[in-house]
């Protein structure tokens, strides 16, 4: 969430570059720039794609500011041009893939008990974090989400953002925001537990 | 009691914790007797951690900041 000083200087900031000043631009610039690379990076998982979309939203930002309202926050609107630029790029390539995320949940009786073990892998996670099998496993796994699910959570979880952030970047409401990061949970757990579950297996055969 | 799935449901606003006293009491009592649901709570929430840790934070590569400053240069700043 910006602070309070971070959404003043976003302000003086738009009022300065409105006036035709080219030095609130280049500040504009080196805050946000990582920003916009790193959640284009983090969508396409591909650096060609991020910098394309980086320098479009780059663009965007100088041509468009007038047309800014300043009714939600600058950062957010810069978020939203983002996506944008990242959801053109992907379109032109994306075979769109269908995954259920129902798979998510666990195995219930009919009163709604879990009728299976569930191996709890939370607390052996570090010798493997840093594994770049783990690495590939959870980039695989973020990308297979949906779109929608997809950009909650790298939002959310990821970025770093509030849940009330995410909703006005998206122009979800907070129950929206919650019942799309839950699924995206519920879905990457499962990848995860059958990965760490498969890895104890193979470790305990050696 | 509350069952697991319902539990399970609620987790993404246990943990923000948004629930009522109420509901998150009940959630409470539920998991101090599901050892199954205390597991799946601690995969939940390090899901999060490990995807976070995984894939932040994003530098952006130093040919691409090259690329970038100079597209500035000729894209906006001569205008
Ligand atoms: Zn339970």
């Amino acid at each position: 969430m910006p602070t309070q000083e971070e959404k003043a200087q976003d302000e003086m900031l738009v009022r300065d570059m409105k006036a035709g000043q080219m030095e609130a631009f280049d500040k504009i610039f080196e805050l946000y720039q990582r920003k916009i690379y790193a959640l284009a990076f983090n969508m396409t998982r591909n650096q060609m794609d991020a910098q394309d979309v980086t320098q479009e939203v780059l663009l965007t930002i100088y041509r468009k500011i007038d047309t800014f309202q300043g009714k939600s926050a600058f950062s957010s609107w810069v978020y939203r041009i983002t996506l944008n630029a990242t959801y053109m790029k992907l379109r032109t390539k994306k075979k769109e893939q269908y995954v259920s995320l129902d798979e998510g949940l666990p195995n219930f009786n009919h009163a709604g008990f879990q009728n299976e073990k569930v191996s709890d892998w939370s607390k052996s996670t570090d010798s493997l974090l840093f594994s770049n099998e783990t690495k590939g496993i959870i980039e695989k796994a973020v990308e297979l989400l949906p779109e929608k699910e997809k950009v909650v959570f790298i939002l959310r979880d990821v970025e770093g953002l509030s849940t009330e952030k995410v909703g006005d970047i998206l122009d979800l409401t907070i129950p929206a925001v919650k019942s799309r990061l839950h699924r995206a949970r519920l879905f990457l757990r499962k990848k995860l537990s059958n990965y760490f579950d498969e890895y104890q297996t193979r470790s305990s055969k050696k | 009691m509350i069952c697991c799935k319902e539990c399970i449901d609620l987790l993404c606003d246990y943990f923000e914790g948004t629930l009522d006293p109420d509901t998150a009491a009940s959630l409470e009592d539920h998991f101090k007797d599901c050892p199954p649901c205390v597991s799946f709570l601690e995969t939940y929430r390090q899901t999060s951690d490990l995807c976070r840790k995984t894939l932040t934070p994003v530098e952006i590569p130093e040919p691409v900041q090259i690329k970038l400053r100079d597209f500035v240069k000729n894209h906006i700043q001569s205008r």
